[in-house]
């Protein structure tokens, strides 16, 4: 798609999004349902910008309890040790594994920061409709998107430590509260990413037909 | 396609009329999850408790965010920081309390650390092995809240059980220690909870802790004394073993009791100082009105008679021994040892069908006494109570034939005259004995028997020349002097036969006499050396007695 292509809502078609069946749209404000699946009919994703950004703020706000609350509770001879991300960073950084500590940090801190920053950026550079880097931000969106189905590693291996170490009276592992706001980020960021329209990146390239909001 | 395709061919949308929100309802997303987290924040908030300061000689085995403050085992508190002190002298735990126990942090609660503890006493603090050091909390009484505190340096013996408090003085600690059980009839009523060396250095003070209700059976007439492991008496009384507990044999405890003999005793209050005595015996000695002390000196060794050996009259204990000791005998300037005893004979006595000797005085005890020394031979003897170990007892013995001695009742303590016993006895009898033998005769006697035998063989044959010259003068003199002369002869020959018999006759008593005695003599000395051998080879022969079917 280059700079002056016909989209199909320029053209005033609209594009099923579940069985991609071009339709003409019933009225301009409401493109109504299509014809062969039965699904409701958007130029552009209903209020994904709005949407996007309630998801993107949930996210964030779910992300201080994440990092502040245990997400692992270990209960090790009768002591229980409450582990948050952070801690167990900190824990394996002390204890002279770096690259660990590294992954971690990456994994579980920087990359659900780093994808709530770059929705936000993506959702600002589309209400400011800027017109640069849209092939960098399409890319970005991608990236979102793809790792967003990786994300929920961590709750994998906390949910795998939990069943497996239960070695009562010795050793019992319970999920701590961080790891439930932990998987709400990573479900939110998801979400946000999914509800976000990436066709709105190129609607500003054509600003005479934007259908976003 | 736009071109291929009529446009009116594609299908129709149908409508349908939504009512459509300003704003969407997707923002309950966000309001939500800001609920729920700013709730979880509240309630972080609101159950948060006080944070309090406490400082320690050492942080051993504190770490921050990982020891906590128990109180009843539960977890009241988190240690959330460990810093030294600004002069560095001393340890800062900084440790969060929980709401609920912040009503606990007043000015007299007390923290320690909480380490195991492996002493005799027993093993404490197990579970720190596992769950690592913790600190422990006592609540206090106070109302007023406090913030700071400095930690004991030992856990307090006393938590905040129902008893009450006391303190015994005794003259060392023994084997207690912090935490040994105290004992109200082997039961285990309290412990012990400290100790320390009384100000002038000369004694030492334990502090007992005694739980309610048991508490209420000390009284002013209780008797502590220490049970610490076993008592056991090796003396002349025999074996005597005697334990509170097996605990206290390893951990050593305390016992009290009221004696028999005394009245219950009144209420007392706490922290009353009572005696620790060393042993139960001397607890519960009953006191005696009659009890005096005699002095009584032996040429013998005492070697096996000590301090406490008991002092019997006529087999029943009436003392007991206090003093064993030397002096020199004035009139013959040699040592010998002083014995002082303690005469209790009022159990004894107080049987007796008369009036209470307890009444008596003093002046009519020792016309008493004056008259069974003086007159009826009372004599004091060294007995063997033991052949095992030797040890020996004081027996106040009659004495038939003692020398007689005159009681002096001027001194005091008072000396009562002594008489060989025992060993010496037998040894003075036995040696007697062989003496008696050896001074014997036997040699005069062989050679006199000789003699005897010679002369009467020289008497015979002066008999047959004296009858041969007869036979030869006198034939012709007729034959009936001859014959009754024959008769003489033969009635002499039987007479001499007689004699033969009479002195050399296996059967004639006074040489069978004789060897009847040098036989028994030797078969005595004999069985003395058997004895000897055997004994030397079986010593245990004089516990065990002689093993059937050995000679």
């Amino acid at each position: 798609m280059t700079r002056g292509t016909v989209t199909a809502a320029q053209a005033g078609l609209v594009s099923c999004e579940a069985c991609q069946l071009l339709s003409r749209p019933a009225n301009a404000d409401e493109p109504g349902f299509c014809r062969r699946c039965g699904e409701e009919l958007e130029f552009r994703r209903h209020a994904a910008i709005e949407k996007t950004w309630a998801l993107i703020v949930a996210a964030a706000i779910c992300y201080i309890p994440a990092n502040a609350l245990p997400v692992l509770n270990t209960t090790s001879l009768g002591e229980t040790e409450a582990d948050t991300i952070l801690g167990g960073v900190a824990f394996l950084y002390t204890s002279g594994s770096w690259p660990l500590a590294l992954i971690v940090l990456v994994a579980s801190v920087m990359i659900p920061l780093g994808k709530l920053v770059a929705l936000s950026y993506l959702l600002i550079t589309v209400q400011r409709g800027s017109v640069a880097n849209s092939h960098d931000r399409t890319r970005l969106y991608r990236m979102v998107e793809f790792i967003g189905r990786w994300s929920m590693l961590d709750v994998f291996v906390d949910t795998f430590t939990v069943a497996l170490v239960q070695l009562s009276p010795l050793m019992s592992v319970a999920p701590g509260t961080g790891v439930l706001f932990f998987a709400a980020v990573v479900v939110l960021t998801m979400l946000a990413a999914e509800t976000f329209d990436p066709r709105l990146i190129w609607d500003a390239t054509n600003p005479h037909r934007n259908r976003h909001g | 396609m736009a071109d291929e395709i009529d446009r009116t061919e594609l299908p129709q949308a149908t409508v349908v009329r939504r009512k459509r929100t300003r704003v969407s309802i997707v923002w309950i997303i966000p309001i939500l999850a800001a609920v729920v987290a700013i709730g979880i924040v509240v309630q972080r908030v609101l159950s948060e408790g006080p944070t309090i300061y406490i400082i320690f000689k050492s942080a051993q085995g504190i770490e921050a965010g990982k020891t906590f403050i128990k109180y009843k085992d539960v977890n009241i508190g988190l240690v959330t920081a460990v810093e030294l002190s600004e002069n560095y002298g001393r340890v800062v735990v900084k440790a969060k309390v929980a709401k609920h126990a912040g009503g606990l942090m007043v000015a007299d609660a007390k923290f320690w650390i909480v380490e195991p503890r492996i002493s005799l006493s027993g093993v404490s603090g197990l579970n720190t092995l596992l769950s690592g050091n913790y600190i422990g909390f006592q609540a206090g009484t106070s109302t007023e809240s406090q913030r700071s505190y400095i930690g004991l340096d030992v856990p307090p013996a006393v938590t905040d059980e129902k008893g009450r408090k006391f303190l015994l003085k005794a003259p060392t600690l023994g084997s207690l220690g912090v935490g040994s059980p105290i004992y109200y009839r082997q039961l285990a009523v309290g412990r012990v909870t400290g100790f320390n060396l009384a100000p002038d250095g000369k004694s030492v003070e334990v502090g007992v802790f005694v739980e309610s209700p048991y508490d209420r059976y000390v009284t002013s007439e209780t008797r502590f004394w220490n049970a610490s492991g076993v008592e056991v008496t090796l003396g002349a009384d025999g074996f005597d073993v005697k334990t509170e507990s097996l605990a206290a044999l390893i951990a050593g405890g305390v016992a009290f009791d009221v004696p028999e003999f005394r009245p219950p005793g009144g209420d007392v209050p706490a922290d009353t100082a009572f005696t620790l005595y060393r042993t139960q015996t001397v607890a519960m000695k009953q006191p005696d009105p009659l009890e005096r002390r005699f002095v009584l000196y032996f040429d013998e060794p005492v070697r096996g008679l000590s301090v406490g050996a008991p002092v019997t009259l006529l087999g029943l204990t009436v003392g007991e021994v206090t003093e064993v000791g030397l002096s020199v005998n004035p009139r013959t300037e040699t040592y010998r040892s002083r014995v002082v005893i303690t005469f209790r004979p009022q159990a004894v006595f107080a049987r007796l069908d008369k009036a209470d000797p307890a009444k008596a005085t003093l002046e009519a005890r020792n016309r008493n006494l004056k008259l069974q020394v003086e007159q009826r031979g009372l004599r004091a003897q060294l007995q063997t109570g033991s052949l095992l170990t030797g040890e020996l007892y004081v027996a106040f013995n009659y004495v038939p034939n003692a020398p007689k001695v005159k009681l002096d009742l001027g001194k005091d303590p008072l000396e009562l005259p002594v008489a060989p016993g025992g060993f010496a006895t037998i040894e003075a009898k036995l040696a007697s004995i062989l003496t008696k033998v050896d001074n014997m005769p036997l040699d005069a006697i062989g050679v006199d028997v000789r003699t005897a035998v010679e002369t009467l063989t020289t008497t015979l044959k002066d008999a047959d020349t004296l009858i041969r010259r007869v036979d030869v003068q006198w034939v012709p003199e007729g034959a009936k002097t001859l014959e009754a002369l024959h008769q003489a002869i033969t009635d002499a020959d039987r007479v001499l036969v007689n004699a033969d018999t009479t002195f050399f006759a296996k059967d004639s008593p006074a040489p069978q006499d004789l060897r009847d005695t040098l036989q028994e003599v030797t078969r005595a000395a004999r069985a003395v050396r058997i004895l000897v051998d055997y004994l030397e080879r079986h010593p245990e022969m004089l516990i065990r007695g002689k093993p059937e079917g050995s000679k």
